[in-house]
């Protein structure tokens, strides 16, 4: 593999300052990444920020109008046939062949890598993504999940060095995830692909990859080692909401506008929306005594949800939502 | 799943280096596209409805004739031109699906993203209509047969099908192509491609008198439908030598030739994302 042999700072994709216009619309404004070989890139962002433009683009499908864009070492414009003979790519929406069979299938995008795989591999390949199919079965009888699999197949198909995957689980039940989990872990981390992959998915993003990009309006607005970016999550909680252990309280929906007002000491509220209220307690109270109090202070608690303040994804989800929320608003304007 | 580390080393172990695979890529496309048309539901409705006009048409050519209102080769050469229009009407259908029809499927991404140039989709494509036009014409050989089997112009009918028909019928084939990759919907494609396909073929409902005006004339001069009717008309009916039509032949080629490269032009601006 391409990764081991070269080690793995291998750069795979560069991407500097890209602007990419389409439709009419700058889609892309100052997108940076870098992907190298055995990591798993996540590029997580809103609807609409641009993921699957910069993939297009790292594809060579979309001509930059501004800034560098590097694949393989390679332009994905003037030498896309080089670039995506060493590619695979699972675009989000993997339209089939209903017509043919997944052998079928897998065998015409075969030859056109050049390629002429007996049926027994083709056989395994499939099983390999975990599609165990009769090969007369149509596509058009395939489920879903079975259908994700095929794409994952096919991208897979030319034994690449790089694999770029538009949101690669949608779709897959649990066990399904788990299992592209997996395959994609050994693809990446034992086999020395790179992947470059677009998700909404932080759990996705945290179990699977190395580093992420997020994208917001067509801007990168923060990119690292997932740990880095879980850290800057969690020194965005300020200290005067509360450095401490969080709670989410369910309040019965009345006496809420006096209540509010009357907090004991070492309670901060961070959030308070209806029937669910976020609270932040000091570490030196109590938890139960701080119950108590408020209930005397006329707080109708319901039900009390404490809030894992050091998991690695809420701290993600957490820069997540900080870093977007300004797209979001401009979005809801 | 397999184990994916054995797969890998079996990935490893492949060293398959990049081949242009131009030509060879354009023959699998185009295999891929007669499979499209001969084993889907779609492709394999289109052929009966051709089946069906065509057995409707001949039953009323064949009734003139019993009934002696038609001479065998009026019927051969109105038979040339619906089979010409018909193959035309296939290959503007197939063209237009072949890139608007795919991007709305969603199957044109990984098409695209194949290692292979523009110019091997399409000429892939193109195979694609060339099978669908011969599929048409061994459709309409027993039609042909059937309607001018009594008379001494059947060869020279289905000559002129062949030879005088076939740039016609690609003309409209990667028009459909062109179209479909420039609207990226195999609708509208469809709907632009049969307003020309109407209008290129109304010299088949002119009357003669119409064609012989001027405007009728200077129509016939730039119409590649009219090109080939009035040699079809020639050869058939005024049984001159086929080789005499090499005017007829030169526009219907150069109109081939026109579309060919509106087509390409339209193909190498396609872009597309993975979505």
């Amino acid at each position: 593999m391409t990764g081991l042999a070269n080690g793995r700072s291998e750069v795979l994709v560069e991407l500097r300052s890209v602007e990419a216009w389409r439709g009419g619309a700058t889609i892309l404004r100052d997108v940076s990444l870098t992907v190298r070989a055995g990591e798993i890139y996540g590029l997580i962002g809103p609807n609409g920020a641009g993921k699957t433009t910069t993939l297009a683009v790292v594809v060579g499908l979309l001509a930059p109008t501004a800034g560098g864009a590097r694949t393989l070492g390679l332009d994905p414009l003037g030498q896309a046939e080089a670039v995506r003979a060493r590619t695979g790519v699972m675009p989000e929406r993997g339209g089939f062949y209903d017509w043919m069979s997944a052998f079928q299938y897998l065998a015409f995008f075969a030859r056109l890598y050049g390629f002429d795989p007996p049926l027994v591999e083709i056989g395994e390949r499939l099983a390999h993504v975990g599609l165990s199919a009769p090969p007369d079965q149509p596509i058009g009888t395939l489920s879903h999940g079975m259908r994700q699999r095929l794409g994952l197949a096919r991208a897979l198909i030319n034994d690449p060095s790089l694999l770029v995957l538009d949101e690669p689980t949608g779709g897959l039940d649990p066990r399904g995830r788990r299992e592209v989990h997996e395959l994609l872990l050994t693809l990446s981390h034992k086999c020395g692909i790179g992947i470059l992959m677009s998700t909404h998915i932080l759990d996705d993003a945290e179990r699977l990859c190395d580093r992420i990009g997020i994208i917001a309006g067509g801007v990168t607005v923060a990119e690292g080692a997932v740990p880095e970016l879980a850290k800057m999550g969690r020194d965005l909680e300020a200290p005067e909401q509360g450095g401490g252990d969080r709670y989410r309280l369910r309040l019965a929906d009345r006496g809420m506008q006096s209540a509010s007002k009357r907090l004991p000491a070492g309670v901060s509220v961070l959030d308070g929306e209806g029937d669910w209220w976020t609270v932040a307690l000091a570490s030196e109270h109590p938890p139960e005594m701080v119950w108590r109090e408020l209930m005397s202070l006329g707080w109708p608690i319901r039900e009390i949800q404490r809030l894992d303040s050091r998991s690695t994804n809420s701290n993600l989800e957490r820069l997540y939502l900080e870093l977007t929320k300004h797209t979001e608003r401009q979005r809801a304007a | 799943m397999q184990d994916a580390v054995s797969a890998g080393r079996r990935h490893g172990e492949r060293s398959a280096p990049y081949q242009p695979l131009a030509f060879r890529g354009a023959l699998i496309i185009a295999g891929k596209e007669s499979g499209e048309l001969l084993l889907s539901k779609r492709g394999l409705l289109w052929l009966l409805v051709m089946s069906l006009v065509l057995s409707g048409f001949a039953l009323l050519l064949i009734s003139n004739t019993e009934l002696g209102l038609l001479e065998n080769a009026q019927v051969v050469y109105d038979m040339v031109g619906l089979v010409t229009s018909l193959g035309a009407l296939l290959t503007l259908v197939v063209g237009a699906d072949a890139i608007g029809g795919e991007h709305e499927r969603g199957s044109l991404v990984p098409l695209l993203l194949a290692p292979l140039p523009r110019s091997a989709l399409l000429l892939g494509k193109l195979g694609g209509q060339l099978i669908a036009w011969s599929a048409m014409l061994g459709i309409a050989l027993p039609y042909l047969w059937a309607v001018g089997s009594t008379g001494q112009n059947l060869a020279a009918g289905i000559a002129c099908l062949i030879i005088l028909g076939t740039p016609v019928v690609l003309t409209f084939g990667c028009l459909g192509v062109a179209l479909g990759a420039r609207l990226l919907s195999a609708r509208s494609a469809l709907t632009i491609g049969l307003v020309v396909l109407i209008l290129a073929a109304s010299p088949m409902i002119l009357g003669p008198g119409l064609r012989r005006t001027a405007i009728g004339v200077a129509f016939d001069w730039v119409n590649p439908f009219s090109a080939v009717l009035n040699a079809t008309d020639a050869v058939v009916i005024d049984s001159e030598p086929l080789l005499t039509q090499t005017v007829p032949f030169a526009i219907a080629l150069a109109w081939m030739l026109i579309a060919l490269w509106y087509a390409r032009r339209s193909i190498s601006r396609l872009t597309g994302s993975p979505q």
